[in-house]
């Protein structure tokens, strides 16, 4: 173990230099501004690509801290999933695009989050050199992550201390580390293990030292001059390759990826396009899409998500688990493994099931995950009839049609549905009269009062028609001993199941373009803005022509010039679209 | 591969079952015509109110380990001649006869089941009012504060292990079945369950609509088939000669309670099954069942095993052996189960797991 004294030494050093200057310009000055503080001076000949999209189309260079499942997934990647990392950062706040990453790059950090980084970095690197305990069947990590022996385990060892920092490091900070810093690294590691009398204490305490790097927790575009636009700016390699990284897999550059940085590959369109093959078929996709949807679909809602248990007995912390688990599993396969049309998401009758969640579905379950599909007769079709979305979007102890339907508005057709009124009156829908049984019967009375019937009416007709599933997102037939009507419409398409529902869902023409612009402003950093037009015009098409394959939307992101072109200047954001429940199809989107 | 089809194409015909249960939002049978539940909790049947004092004016059973102890070496001795001594008697209890005097029950409501069909002078009365309820075990159980709820160690423990331990799930399987209020000739096969229950939200109840594959390992020995009917939602089973009814392994003990005229009586309902198991317990092996519990638990419900030995052969009211001696004692357990769907093992793997047993 190191002492306070040289954690403190080290850590004032760290803390007292880049971090707070990259804290303070991602707080204070705008993520734009700080990227340029840090822009490095590199060229290559790049020529545009018109056939990729727009080639004056660009995005806003950014400084992003990490988030928290990237911070996992880093830690994951570079040292193994067996290292536990604890919780030391915390949840963002969603952004008005309805995205948590892209409130990534202007999130605060306090003197409390300092702390806990600094704890769990330093029990990461007190794993990554542990030397095991067979009694406890704990491995020895230090023999496979640390690439050489010292010569004696009391005394420093520059050379190997050397070999591993240049490995490691390379790959926290997702470029080569120059001569200067690994000298500056190897000598504070020199320093610790004479004091501490341990080679691998003093490799800790500089691994603890890379963990809590500005450098390493925040994701800084780094910019260049760009060849083919004279006078203006692309992100440099090790920026595109971190950009690409992180809109993919959700996590750090790897070895491949980073040695076309290193080589420049990657900033040509050829070079781009192998990586981006190379990462699109790897599986890290996986994590990248899981990390996408689950943000887009707001399931970090789910990590202080319960039901009342008196009302729904069978809705466990393990079924809620689970059920946003059978989501994320039917996106992934559903649109990367058997690369079917992003709307039949909607439709599909495809998942996987769980013992726990087949208690909810009143169904049949095999041990652990397992495919499945609902029978043709079944009411279950499209991720909007499963759990996680009706349980999601409800009360802990009731259904809720304007949740629901709010819910689908924001985040599967990119409008904005506004908040109640702050004098509302809910006593129609929250007072226990006995004459109103369903939910439609309490919501007509609440639409009575003029001041709620303008955004009831854009959202409670999509939201009745999930009526057929409680709170908890189980099947019934009947609320109060009257029968559900399960009828309703969206943008002027009417149905009366909840498949119904999913089919107009699945055919409305907002439908792929507000994923387009989730994923567009998800690769870049941030919400899109009206300069964002013409790219997002280009990738529409695109998706379009591809049959709504979400793999080719990626693929068609990651090349165009827009996602590594450095934009003019910064845009206000795209203006909130309303829609209307008189409004024709397509016609609150566009 | 072929595994892996069957046992997509067993989870097709399933889920369509399944389907049809959903679309009248009842659990409907009508097409499966099964009906499958897991036990959750078993307690010891006898009556028993909120008021201590009236169900047993003469005060609750008193000598346990310690208090027998207590008496039998007031000054100590070698650990050998006194502790040991006493503790081993619980292995050969008809080493000494009953030494201390036992708390019987004298409540006249019972509950249980009329396993003679007569009335006689030593049975209870249904708290409905059914005459001829035989329950004698009730007579040594209801004034034991071992077996009185909800504190009561035993039970309290065994159905904990039913929702944390590996093997103690017990599922009935009702086929051919009308409806769940009318059905006049089921069948009702007793297994051992692979899989662990569900806990609801409140983390002790247990969520039916989980799955239970059926245990052919090491389940087959306890595979029982009952012949029975369905009236106004109840379940009334014919006895079985012998019968078992596993109820939870601790401390690698086996609880298998030996039953003779095994019999159910379940209400039924698409989500529950609540109801009574009821029969003439083998003494021998209830004694076993009890036995298994370390001499602090028993402690805790001051049941010192030898001389409850004595008054379980004391009220034992069937079965008699050749010298006279009644063998068997009538009681009933109550029984509450959740609706599950009971899986069977497809062929192949049948094969592989006799081919291992």
């Amino acid at each position: 173990m190191q002492s306070v004294e040289t954690r403190r030494t080290r850590s004032s050093r760290v803390f007292g230099g880049a971090f707070w200057m990259g804290v303070t310009c991602a707080f204070v000055l705008g993520a734009a501004g700080c990227a340029h503080d840090v822009t490095e001076q590199r060229s290559a000949d790049v020529p545009a690509v018109a056939d990729l999209g727009p080639v004056d189309a660009g995005s806003v260079p950014r400084v992003r801290f990490m988030t928290a499942q990237q911070y996992s997934n880093v830690i994951a990647d570079v040292f193994g999933s067996d290292i536990q990392i604890g919780t030391p950062i915390p949840p963002l706040m969603r952004a008005p695009d309805g995205l948590l990453s892209t409130t990534a790059g202007s999130v605060g950090i306090p003197g409390g989050q300092l702390m806990q980084l600094q704890r769990a970095a330093a029990s990461i690197a007190a794993q990554v050199v542990d030397k095991g305990d067979i009694g406890k069947e704990l491995p020895a990590h230090r023999s496979y992550l640390v690439p050489c022996k010292p010569k004696a385990e009391n005394a420093a060892d520059d050379a190997c201390a050397e070999k591993f920092i240049r490995s490691t490091g390379r790959l926290l900070f997702r470029r080569s580390l120059d001569e200067a810093q690994v000298a500056g690294w190897v000598g504070e590691a020199r320093a610790a293990t004479e004091h501490l009398k341990d080679f691998y204490a003093g490799l800790a305490s500089v691994l603890e030292g890379m963990l809590i790097d500005p450098m390493v927790l925040m994701v800084a575009d780094t910019t260049e001059p760009d060849p083919a636009r004279p006078g203006q700016r692309r992100l440099d390699a090790y920026s595109m390759a971190s950009r690409l990284s992180f809109f993919l897999w959700n996590s750090v550059p790897n070895d491949a990826v980073l040695k076309a940085a290193e080589s420049g590959e990657i900033q040509t369109p050829a070079g781009r396009a192998r990586v981006v093959e190379m990462m699109l078929s790897s599986p890290r996709l996986e994590n990248g899409i899981r990390a996408f949807f689950d943000d887009m679909l707001a399931y970090d809602k789910f990590d202080s998500l319960a039901k009342d248990g008196m009302v729904y007995s069978r809705e466990s912390g393990a079924v809620l688990k689970d059920a946003r688990e059978q989501t994320l599993r039917t996106a992934y396969d559903h649109l990367v493994v058997r690369n079917r049309d992003y709307r039949d998401l909607f439709t599909t009758r495809d998942t996987f099931m769980s013992p726990a969640l087949a208690s909810v579905y009143n169904v049949p379950a095999v041990p652990g995950w397992a495919p499945y599909s609902f029978p043709e007769d079944s009411p279950r079709q499209g991720i909007l009839n499963q759990v996680s979305f009706l349980a999601l979007h409800s009360h802990p102890g009731r259904s809720s049609p304007t949740l629901r339907g709010k819910a689908l508005r924001e985040t599967l057709l990119c409008s904005v549905v506004p908040p109640p009124p702050p004098n509302v009156d809910f006593s129609a829908v929250e007072d226990p009269d006995a004459n109103l049984h369903t939910a439609r019967e309490r919501l007509t009375a609440h639409r009575s009062n003029p001041v709620c019937a303008g955004c009831h009416k854009i959202t409670d007709p999509i939201g009745l028609a999930m009526e057929n599933f409680d709170g908890a997102g189980q099947y019934r037939t009947s609320e109060g001993g009257v029968t559900i009507d399960a009828s309703g419409s969206l943008d002027g398409k009417e149905f009366n199941t909840p498949q119904g529902l999913a089919h107009a869902l699945r055919d409305h023409p907002g439908l792929p373009t507000c994923l387009v612009r989730r994923m567009y402003g998800y690769g870049v950093g941030g919400a899109t803005t009206t300069l964002d037009k013409p790219q997002l015009d280009f990738l529409n098409q695109r998706f379009a022509a591809s049959g709504y394959r979400v793999p080719d939307l990626l693929r068609a992101i990651a090349l165009s010039p827009a996602f590594g072109n450095v934009a003019e200047r910064p845009a206000a954001p795209l203006p909130a679209i309303k829609t209307t429940s008189l409004a024709a199809p397509g016609a609150a989107v566009e | 591969m072929r595994h892996v089809t069957n046992k997509l194409a067993a989870l097709a015909v399933t889920s369509l079952m399944a389907s049809v249960a959903l679309a009248d939002g009842s659990g409907s049978i009508a097409d499966t015509r099964t009906i499958g539940y897991v036990t959750t909790d078993l307690h010891w049947a006898f009556h028993q109110t909120q008021d201590v004092d009236k169900d047993c004016p003469e005060g609750l059973a008193g000598y346990g380990p310690r208090e027998t102890f207590k008496e039998l070496y007031p000054n100590g001795g070698p650990v050998e001649k006194t502790q040991l001594a006493r503790e081993s008697l619980k292995f050969f209890p008809t080493d000494k006869p009953m030494q201390f005097p036992y708390i019987f029950s004298k409540e006249r409501i019972g509950v249980g089941v009329n396993l003679d069909g007569k009335v006689g002078p030593n049975d209870f009365v249904s708290a409905t009012g059914e005459q001829g309820i035989d329950n004698a075990l009730q007579k040594v159980l209801a004034c034991n504060a071992q077996f009185r709820r909800p504190e009561g160690q035993l039970q309290l423990f065994g159905n904990k292990f039913v929702r944390t331990s590996t093997w103690n799930r017990t599922l009935i399987e009702i086929t051919n079945v009308d409806s769940l209020t009318r059905s006049d000739n089921v069948a009702v096969t007793i297994y051992r369950g692979r899989d662990p229950v569900l806990l609801d939200a409140t983390g002790e109840g247990v969520a039916p609509g989980g799955t239970q594959r059926v245990d052919m390992r090491w389940g087959k020995p306890i595979i029982q088939h009952l012949k029975g009917k369905i009236v106004d939602g109840v379940l009334t089973t014919e006895p079985i000669k012998a019968g078992i009814y596993p109820w939870a392994i601790y401390n690698d003990v086996p609880t298998l309670l030996n039953w003779r005229d095994m019999r159910l009586k379940l209400t039924l309902t698409p989500e529950r099954a609540n109801g009574l198991i009821a029969g003439y317990m083998d003494v021998e092996s209830y004694y076993t069942w009890l036995i298994a519990w370390s001499t602090h638990h028993l402690s805790y419900g001051r049941l010192d095993p030898a001389e409850f030995y004595w008054a379980l052969r004391k009220m034992a009211d069937a079965y008699p052996n050749e010298k006279g001696e009644m063998t068997a004692i009538s009681s009933a357990l109550t029984l509450d189960m959740v609706q599950a769907f009971i899986t069977h093992p497809d062929a192949d793997e049948q094969k592989l797991s006799d081919a291992k047993h």
